[in-house]
């Protein structure tokens, strides 16, 4: 692992060293994120390392919350005081570059020996695509699969080598597995009324040939109806409804849930919490045989169209792409094109995100995601809380959405 | 020249640059983002264009689309219902809190100022304390219930669409009855305590000096508690960002929270502003309304 970075650092220490040449005058660089400067805060360790291997350029970091991220990047764009470099959340892509307030890379990108768009997963290369061209690098990314406790599997008679593989399947694993008596529901997840239960619902829905465009399709409705029948029967905690994901993770966590569905960002977590036995299953689908779906998370790093310093930014964007090898070990992101991982932390994780990372679908990409992913979480609401049927629910979906992305 | 300058330094004319001075502020911090807000409700408005004032007029658009949005007449329901209960239990409680601590008892002084705490926690910290209390599958209040028999099956106080309103509404309830006694203390220490000596002397009994006395001297008192409230609990918005983020289904959803979620969740500002309009001339009726019941109390 060490010497593979290292090759990596020097490789790209070298192309980065001929660029660097042209420009002698101090540069800064005012970069936009939502790491945390304590632990491992991936630019802050990036920025550094970057800086030492270019002394000529002054990296300044400005911390946003993730929540404020919309609030304070429309302000910025606003005001004209966007950073040159900022973190953009992937559904949030295309709205900014269709408007105009990222920096078009194709032409760096064109003399670039560090990075071969190419080879980057098709999710993630859909999102900094727009119109043909490419306005920023992923970082990273993360993906859902099915997390499960091997340990109650084994106490309800279940083989723990066998998660459920399909969606009927883990209805009946966790109808089993959930038990009243002992606070354990057997399963948990988010139907979050935002962004985070569109998230969640989608590869339901896309495994059963739906996607956003075509949300009142048979196959969505039957997703839905599947949710609607988890709740009901309680097998998923009522609360799901309001709570995000990581809320949600902490009951399986805590044995208060059998299986639950999210990221590898639970990984550090779930290692110090989890005193079980717990495995990672991909996603399941609905036939033995149909095509999986996964969702796409995490985002990209994007250079603003008002930067003074274009080549220096790009030089940063490289550098941050070219450390991909390390996102997963370091930063628990799945590396968004293919790269060899020497001695990855949690293995089995590691190769079922890394089999799911091949079938993430990006959220749209749509330059109206915001637009379209409202209707979605709505419907699912609706549906749930049995305000209207799961068809009729999703029907109105439709509607918003056709208004939205056919105008 | 110097008539002028002195003028400035001590008479009409440094009267005049106080009063500028405030005005200036009150324009800058208040009517201007006000002004800006009733604008953008008429214009299109996307981030790309929300610096410039000059921006395509839209009439009256974003308001036809709030009302024709399924969603407009549930969530403006869900505001009245929220405000008319956080007020009529505030300003009962906090009144008959306030009315039990002007007793003279030992130790009154400083059981008054502990139920301060609640006013002195932010509502975000507030908020997170609830939202442990009203969890359903390990929420205090289900523990409390269930152990005592009082329930047999888990509430779920904040999922549950037909209870998620009323979670919410009894934690603001208890977030603003501090505020409402403080403010209630003050009206009755004001009232002579002679008068009362003396209604006693005639024999009027505690009802009726508290309908005929108390009641009537704290009119104004009351109506600036009411006022203020009402403006206070259409702020009120970290409960539901914290509890319930206006869901499930937008059954605990009221407006400033939409209008705040159409403008930064959405990016529709447009509408979000609209929706703010809205409120605000609902605002400047109680702000009349206060303004009437404190000019009174100057005649009185």
């Amino acid at each position: 692992m060490a010497k593979f970075a290292k090759t990596i650092l020097l490789g790209a220490a070298g192309a980065l060293a001929m660029t660097a040449a042209a420009s002698a005058e101090p540069v800064e660089l005012n970069v936009w994120t939502i790491d945390r400067q304590a632990d491992p805060g991936y630019v802050y360790v990036m920025a550094d390392e970057f800086q030492k291997l270019h002394p000529d350029i002054k990296i300044n970091i400005k911390r946003v919350e993730f929540a404020d991220w919309a609030n304070d990047m429309m302000r910025a764009v606003a005001t004209g005081t966007t950073p040159d470099i900022g973190y953009v959340d992937n559904p949030n892509m295309q709205f900014l570059s269709s408007k105009g307030a990222l920096l078009d890379i194709t032409p760096y990108l064109a003399e670039s020996k560090i990075v071969d768009t190419s080879k980057i997963y098709p999710g993630p290369l859909s999102t900094i695509t727009w119109d043909g061209k490419i306005y920023g690098l992923p970082r990273g990314s993360n993906t859902l699969a099915l997390y499960y406790n091997a340990d109650m599997f084994k106490a309800a008679g279940l083989d723990p080598d066998k998660p459920p593989q399909t969606w009927q399947e883990l209805y009946e694993t966790a109808k089993k597995l959930t038990d009243p008596a002992k606070n354990v529901y057997g399963l948990a997840f988010s139907a979050n009324g935002n962004e985070e239960g569109t998230f969640q619902f989608l590869p339901w829905a896309q495994s059963a040939g739906a996607d956003y465009d075509n949300i009142a399709a048979d196959g969505a409705v039957k997703a839905l109806e599947l949710w609607q029948k988890i709740i009901d029967e309680k097998i998923a905690s009522p609360d799901t409804l309001i709570r995000g994901q990581y809320d949600s993770m902490a009951t399986f966590n805590a044995q208060n849930a059998a299986m639950g569905i999210s990221g590898p960002w639970e990984l550090p977590r779930m290692s110090k919490d989890a005193k079980f036995d717990f495995r990672v299953a991909t996603l399941p689908v609905w036939n033995l045989g149909d095509k999986p779906a996964s969702a796409l998370g995490e985002g990209n790093n994007a250079i603003f169209a008002k930067t003074q310093h274009p080549k220096e930014a790009f030089m940063f964007l490289e550098y941050l792409y070219s450390q991909m090898p390390r996102v997963w070990n370091e930063f628990g992101f799945v590396p968004s094109y293919p790269v060899e991982v020497k001695d990855p932390k949690w293995p089995a994780a590691y190769a079922i995100f890394v089999e799911s990372m091949q079938n993430a679908r990006a959220r749209g990409p749509s330059p109206d995601w915001a637009k379209i992913s409202t209707p979605i979480s709505t419907a699912i609401q609706q549906a749930l809380t049995h305000k209207t049927d799961a068809k009729t629910a999703l029907t109105e979906a439709q509607a918003k959405i056709d208004a939205v992305i056919k105008k | 020249m110097s008539a002028l300058l002195r003028s400035v330094r001590d008479g009409r004319g440094f009267d005049g640059v106080l009063a500028l001075l405030a005005l200036a502020y009150l324009f800058v911090f208040s009517a201007f983002p006000l002004i800006y807000n009733i604008a953008m409700s008429f214009q299109e408005v996307d981030m790309f264009s929300l610096a410039s004032l000059i921006r395509p007029f839209v009439g009256l658009a974003n308001y036809q689309t709030l009302f024709s949005n399924p969603d407009f007449w549930p969530i403006m329901w869900n505001t009245t219902v929220f405000v008319a209960l956080c007020i009529t239990f505030q300003l009962a409680i906090g009144f008959g809190l306030a009315l039990f601590f002007q007793q003279d008892f030992v130790g009154a002084s400083y059981l008054r100022g502990l139920f301060l705490a609640a006013w002195i926690i932010p509502a975000l910290v507030a908020g997170a304390i609830w939202k442990w209390i009203f969890a359903g599958d390990f929420g205090v209040l289900n523990y409390l219930l269930i152990s005592s028999g009082l329930i047999n099956e888990k509430i779920f106080w904040l999922s549950t669409p037909a209870l998620s309103l009323y979670s919410v509404v009894l934690a603001n309830i208890w977030l603003g009855i501090p505020f409402n006694m403080i403010l209630l203390s003050v009206g009755l220490a004001g009232i002579p305590k002679d008068m009362y000596e003396a209604a006693a002397l005639d024999g009027a009994g505690a009802w009726k000096r508290f309908f005929y006395m108390t009641l009537p001297m704290m009119r104004s008192t009351i109506g600036a508690v009411l006022s203020l409230g009402i403006i206070f609990t259409l702020q009120q918005f970290d409960l539901f960002a914290s509890l319930t983020q206006g869901g499930p289904a937008n059954s605990s959803n009221v407006a400033q929270y939409w209008s705040w979620q159409l403008s930064f969740q959405n990016y529709d500002i447009a509408t979000g502003s609209a929706v703010s309009v809205l409120m605000l001339g609902f605002v400047i009726v109680v702000a009349f309304l206060y303004v009437r019941s404190t000019r009174q109390e100057h005649q009185a």
